[in-house]
């Protein structure tokens, strides 16, 4: 059933959430305050259904709580949806939020090799990228320290370092274009090119038009759980910037 | 079965997590993992003073025979309080980051599983310096260690995942603990007790784990093979309920922590 050239496919998808005024979790509380476990239930996507092909680059913009950041945990499967399917094809790489895992007392280079093997990637491997890694974060000199003597800067670079040279088929980002200074920033930037020039499939959700125009090659907007718009990047973001303006 | 080959891929993982909790459990502690001979030593030492005083009627190889109880017991409940919480205490990656849940109980399993083998070390030497010595019966302890790895697998992909819903399992599990540690052979023998409460220890699936490594290494006589292999089927199949649970329960994980 499943194409060759599709890298990520959501069918039919509803997601929602029981949100808890007051959440009980233990047995006594559920058994005393039994009436408090009132929730709502908040229906955050309603029916997405989007086809991302092989080697695209597809930005998702949209107002907070539009369930950007949630389908893209969706396609991870972080979580799962309620009703319909997700399927991916390839190897997956997400960075909803930099150094995930991180061990604070082990040094640079043990992180790198725990936050990679959480990647599922082998011993083999990291020991490959290794170098690449500790040079496209700048950290030489620090990366046998231990991480919590890192400034937030140098946390993200390297966990952002991680991700990018993992080697995935697709990689999702969230919002983490914002990483590190104007150097940094450039250096990602030019290493998100290389990736799309070597054909990866890339999912980024952001508030940055400008990096929407200038990577993707097709934007959806999301709106209140719906896709709302969806094809060609400038037409997309220009009817966005429109309409939220 | 996906599974089996999800975890191979990644097997890096399921290494350096294992690896992180072996080490972790003795960080920041000056002696480090000589604590590992030092905590039984210590509980070895009290149980057999109290004990050997009350019950033992002047066995002079009763602390030995405590030794290969408490040892494979503290295995036993360690592993279970720490399998009961990995997924909570790893709740920072389950909700940022996508691998086989399976790999948190799996690597508190063998972490323990190491724990206990450097532990074994004592009652080695108890073994040898009180002359008993060892007999080739040591090759079936591989047979017996991976019963009981299943068996404590199945419970921790059970309370793993049951307490990110309940977390009041934690709790329970401790008293049940507690009284088990009396359900079963470690500090008495089972004929020191009257047959109505010996039907309890004849239920537990731990007194026959604890009898068999006393007949490889205490009484050095074959252990009772048929309890053996009913013992692996079961937990065989304790293991697949367990699993069978685990994944029902995992895709709630980020949402519930």
């Amino acid at each position: 059933m499943q194409k060759d050239d599709v890298a990520i496919r959501v069918e039919h998808v509803h997601k929602s959430f029981n949100v808890f005024y007051d959440r009980t979790n233990t047995i006594k509380e559920k058994v005393l305050f039994w009436r408090r476990g009132k929730k709502e239930v908040r229906q955050i996507l309603k029916d997405v259904d989007l086809e991302i092909k092989k080697g695209e680059v597809v930005g998702l913009i949209g107002v907070n709580g539009s369930g950007k950041s949630t389908l893209l945990k969706l396609m991870t499967k972080i979580i799962y949806p309620n009703k319909g399917k997700v399927e991916t094809n390839g190897k997956l790489t997400s960075l909803l939020e930099l150094g995930a895992g991180f061990h604070p007392d082990f040094s640079g280079r043990e992180n790198i090799y725990f936050n990679a093997s959480i990647f599922g990637l082998t011993r083999k491997e990291i020991d490959k990228r290794m170098d690449k890694i500790i040079e496209f974060s700048e950290l030489q000199d620090f990366i046998d320290n231990p991480v919590r003597t890192y400034s937030s800067g140098m946390y993200m670079r390297l966990a952002f370092s991680v991700a990018i040279n993992v080697d995935a088929d697709i990689l999702l980002l969230d919002e983490i274009l914002s990483v590190g200074d104007q150097h940094f920033q450039e250096k990602c930037f030019k290493k998100i090119e290389d990736l799309k020039q070597e054909g990866k499939t890339i999912v980024f959700v952001t508030h940055g038009m400008e990096a929407v125009n200038r990577f993707c090659t097709r934007a959806v907007w999301l709106h209140q759980g719906v896709v709302k718009m969806d094809g060609d990047t400038k037409t997309v973001v220009n009817q966005y910037l429109v309409e939220t303006a | 079965m996906n599974i089996f080959k999800e975890i191979y891929n990644y097997r890096e993982l399921l290494k350096s997590n294992t690896q992180k909790e072996v080490r972790g459990r003795y960080k920041h502690s000056i002696l480090g993992v000589l604590w590992s001979f030092l905590n039984p030593l210590l509980q070895l030492l009290v149980y057999s003073v109290i004990f050997g005083a009350l019950i033992a009627n002047g066995d002079k190889t009763y602390h030995i025979y405590v030794c290969i109880g408490l040892i494979p017991w503290t295995f036993f409940t360690t592993t279970i309080t720490q399998g009961a919480l990995s997924i909570i205490m790893n709740g920072n990656i389950v909700q940022k980051v996508y691998f086989p849940r399976a790999i948190l109980p799996i690597s508190s399993v063998i972490s323990g599983a190491i724990n206990f083998l450097i532990s074994c070390i004592i009652i080695l030497a108890f073994v040898i310096f009180s002359g008993l010595g060892i007999t080739p019966l040591i090759l079936l302890f591989p047979v017996v260690l991976l019963i009981q790895c299943m068996i404590l697998l199945g419970i921790s992909f059970i309370l793993s995942a049951g307490t990110v819903y309940i977390r009041d399992l934690e709790h329970i599990v401790g008293v049940i603990l507690m009284a088990a540690f009396y359900a079963t052979p470690i500090v008495y023998k089972l004929e020191q007790l009257p047959s109505n409460l010996q039907i309890i220890m004849k239920l537990n699936p731990m007194t026959y784990i604890i009898n068999a490594y006393r007949d490889i290494f205490y009484y050095q006589q074959m252990p009772d093979m048929q309890h053996l292999a009913i013992l692996m089927i079961l937990s065989i199949v304790l293991v697949v309920v367990g699993y069978c649970i685990f994944k029902k329960l995992q895709k709630g994980f980020a949402e519930q922590l």
